[in-house]
């Protein structure tokens, strides 16, 4: 298992779009950006909804409960921040609540063999500091399928 | 259909050496390459009259030089300083295709009547995605934290989605492998010409990120390729047997930045660029003779394969089986040995194959009685463009 003390992450930098997302994680919950007009939750932040093109978009809590999208094992350690935390799984997240919002992540607390497409997780949250902390996943304690 | 179909066409192919590192100075392998093509073509320097090309270097963190690091049309104007120079263009929304298909539209404009188009690609020293820093800005800071770093990954995810939706199994994709690297050993231009691959090679070699292990990925070199393209009828005077253009498309879809491409979303890449070429040049996937699809990472092809309208969703790793893209198979395919044997050049290569066969002069690799010629270049989500060549003119 993949011990991730030993990875050194980028720091996310917020920008005007992505602040709110990034302050609401620091507060453990998960926020997305939802337009207001048609209601499609969309991931990354970005200046218009992504399906109707409204440019009212507030961001609002959703359940972090969803299912593995896609994945890939990184084996290669061109990366030398990641170097020492080879092979583990990138992990690509479709939640219940936002279809079509696809999140990335790692699979935390679990074999990288554990990745599986379709397979049930949630969100869990990593401080990298003070002001910064990531949402990831772990496979699904809870039975909920939303 | 287009009315401009079979108005202009290849008449002329360049390359230069591809090698591993940079020996010399990367413009003047586009240099050796451009010459050459014009020299193909039995032209002089001095009618050229038209720039196009498509410059970025897709490694990731090394500094981009003109000359030494990508060749600009620019650094072109200068090194030639052509004589009778009409018209140049860089593009950006779609890779080399894209600098193609402005070449073809100046050429139908008659603003140029012998246009040069080169890719030229260089290997940067050290680690091609060179991903240092301690920070993650911009649509990096939903995706670098969590180690996902050059494209490889990026197009990995698709894969294992493509893979496990479809109950596929990734060891099918040796056959791929296996025969272009076939192909390769009758194109001397090619990186592995000389190295042959076998299927227990493809097996047993490393994962760098699953499901892709290295034969999955082209493999990054320094080298250049281009291509002359002119009007139909200046082109039936010029010496080698000119490749029709029956028509063109390119990728009309796109996601915004930074949001993770669904397999969905590749597949409408490929969808909306063929159906424009399919519709242009009046030909269906059933008509092809020859299929050049890009294949800088493998799973391309299948996207390829498949959004084209080559074969359904889901089975393009079973379609790829039983000789079916071996030279004299059902669709040839990737008959050069792809950017998987030929080192990463990016899609201007599969394009000159396209017309090559077209024009049956591809060698001891031509595949005989082509006359329609596929070409898909590039990635179909990212830039892709698609194109149609044919031996004769309709």
């Amino acid at each position: 298992m993949s011990d991730w003390s030993k990875a050194t992450r980028p720091i996310p930098v917020p920008n005007e779009w992505t602040k709110p997302f990034w302050d609401a994680a620091n507060r453990g919950v998960l926020e997305l950006q939802r337009c207001q007009s048609c209601g499609h939750f969309q991931h990354p932040p970005y200046a218009t909804c992504t399906q109707c093109v409204a440019t009212d978009l507030k961001f609002e809590a959703v359940r972090g409960a969803g299912t593995i999208y896609a994945y890939t094992i990184m084996y290669h350690t061109g990366d030398k921040r990641f170097a020492s935390v080879v092979p583990y799984a990138s992990i690509i997240v479709e939640l219940d609540a936002a279809p079509g919002a696809l999140m990335a992540g790692n699979l935390l607390e679990a074999e990288y063999t554990e990745a599986k497409v379709g397979r049930r997780v949630e969100v869990v949250f990593e401080k990298l500091n003070d002001n910064i902390t990531l949402p990831q996943f772990r496979l699904a304690r809870t039975n909920s399928t939303e | 259909m287009w009315e401009n179909r079979c108005k202009v066409a290849v008449s002329g192919v360049g390359f230069s050496k591809v090698t591993r590192s940079a020996e010399v100075p990367l413009a003047a392998h586009a240099l050796t390459a451009v010459k050459e093509a014009v020299a193909d073509a039995g032209l002089k320097m001095s009618d050229l009259d038209g720039l196009a090309t498509y410059p970025e270097l897709p490694a990731t963190g090394h500094a981009e030089v003109d000359g030494i690091s990508i060749v600009s049309v620019n650094c072109m104007m200068a090194m030639l300083k052509l004589p009778n120079l009409s018209w140049h263009i860089q593009v950006g929304t779609t890779n080399i295709g894209g600098a193609v298909q402005q070449a073809v539209n100046a050429l139908l404009a008659g603003v140029c009547k012998y246009a040069v188009v080169w890719r030229a690609m260089h290997n940067p020293r050290g680690t091609y995605q060179n991903l240092p820093g301690a920070y993650a800005q911009g649509a990096a800071q939903f995706m670098a934290p969590y180690g996902f770093g050059g494209p490889g990954q990026g197009m990995a995810v698709a894969y294992t989605r493509w893979l496990e939706r479809h109950n596929q199994n990734r060891e099918k994709m040796a056959t791929l492998a296996v025969t272009q690297r076939r192909h390769t050993q009758h194109n001397p231009h090619a990186y592995f010409y000389g190295t042959p691959l076998t299927r227990e090679d493809y097996l047993n070699s490393r994962m760098v990120a699953y499901p892709f292990c290295l034969f999955d990925c082209d493999i990054p070199v320094q080298g250049a390729v281009a291509i002359v393209l002119t009007t139909a009828d200046r082109a039936r005077d010029l010496k080698p047997r000119p490749a029709y253009l029956a028509g063109y498309g390119q990728r009309l879809h796109f996601e915004v930045a930074g949001r993770i491409g669904s397999l969905a979303d590749y597949m409408e890449g490929g969808r909306s660029s063929a159906k424009l070429t399919w519709e242009r040049s009046g030909f269906s996937p059933q008509d092809v003779d020859v299929a050049q699809i890009y294949d800088g990472f493998s799973a391309s092809v299948i996207y390829g394969l498949e959004s084209y309208g080559f074969c359904k969703e889901g089975e393009a790793l079973d379609f790829i089986q039983d000789g079916r893209i071996e030279l004299d198979g059902e669709l040839p395919l990737n008959t050069f040995g792809g950017s998987l044997g030929t080192g990463r050049i990016h899609g201007l290569w599969h394009i000159i194959e396209g017309a090559l066969q077209a024009s049956d002069r591809a060698g001891s690799r031509q595949v005989k009685g082509a006359n329609v010629s596929f070409v898909g270049a590039s990635a179909p989500i990212v830039t892709g463009t698609t194109f149609i060549f044919v031996r004769e003119p309709y």
